[in-house]
């Protein structure tokens, strides 16, 4: 009777046993996505962005789309050009370390492409210019 | 004795699960809202401006214009998109170490100044942008 009560709990310890290594697992999973995530604010559209042979690898934490017809997106929603400041503000008030990067259109005027990245250096913004990927 | 000992060892697992049903969701949530971003592109931000006058031997720079209708002109000679850097080149050979200096309108399109801004960098030849508002030259 002890004999049969000791295998029970052995059993038992085994079911534990299974438990924890997945458990492990879990947490560092969950764990390397929250590390990871960034809640970045995409602007909704996809402009077709020039190509170039200089690119580098960008790590842009706000994004600014530019389309073809010169409209500027942020956050999906399309702002014209004297009511960017604000909301350059409170994007930068919930990330102050923000880099921005401009999804400038080929067919964009160079003009306000400019006109956004000097209000973004104006704010104290790292800004690139994005171009197409691979 | 025995039951009393399996009772424990139930709640012991009740417990557990709970916790690993929230560590799952949490697992799930922030796995669907994880946005991979990359991207790629070139910085094209002005140096910082500086008050020391330039170096009196420093050679005069290659005026590249690109007006409203993007026709671009190599110091005043037309020019077309893909022989922009043959046309700056032959300048350099004349004055060597001279750079670029892009006068974009500002009704230009993008991605002409962007090519032309990158064929001079792949090439080693320094840039800068400028850019004039208003009636073509």
């Amino acid at each position: 009777m002890a004999r049969r009560g000791s295998r029970v709990a052995t059993d038992e310890e085994e079911v534990e046993l299974n438990m924890t290594p997945m458990l492990d697992v879990v947490f560092i999973l969950l764990i390397f996505f929250i590390v990871t995530s960034v809640f970045i604010k995409e602007p909704g559209i996809d402009p077709i962005r020039p190509e170039a042979l200089t690119e580098q690898d960008l790590n842009p934490s706000m994004l600014v789309a530019v389309n073809s017809e010169n409209e500027i997106w942020i956050d999906r929603r399309v702002y014209e050009q004297a009511e960017l400041q604000p909301i350059i503000e409170q994007l930068l008030q919930e990330n102050p370390k923000a880099r921005a990067t401009i999804q400038g259109d080929e067919e964009a005027d160079i003009g306000i492409i400019l006109d956004v990245q000097d209000l973004l250096i104006e704010n104290g913004v790292e800004v690139t210019i994005s171009t197409l990927q691979e | 004795m025995r039951r009393r000992k399996q009772n424990n060892e139930d709640q012991a697992e009740v417990n557990m699960t709970p916790m690993l049903d929230i560590v799952f969701i949490l697992l799930i949530f922030f796995i669907v809202t994880a946005t991979f971003l990359s991207e790629e592109g070139i910085d094209m931000t002005p140096p910082p401006e500086s008050d020391a006058p330039p170096p009196p031997d420093a050679p005069s720079p290659i005026v590249v214009q690109v007006d409203q209708d993007n026709n671009i002109f190599v110091n005043r000679v037309r020019t077309d998109v893909d022989r922009v850097l043959s046309a700056v080149n032959r300048f350099r050979a004349e004055s060597a170490g001279s750079a670029v200096l892009i006068e974009a309108n500002d009704e230009a399109s993008h991605g002409i100044i962007v090519r032309i801004w990158d064929d001079m960098n792949a090439n080693g030849v320094p840039v800068s942008l400028t850019r004039t508002d208003g009636e073509a030259q």
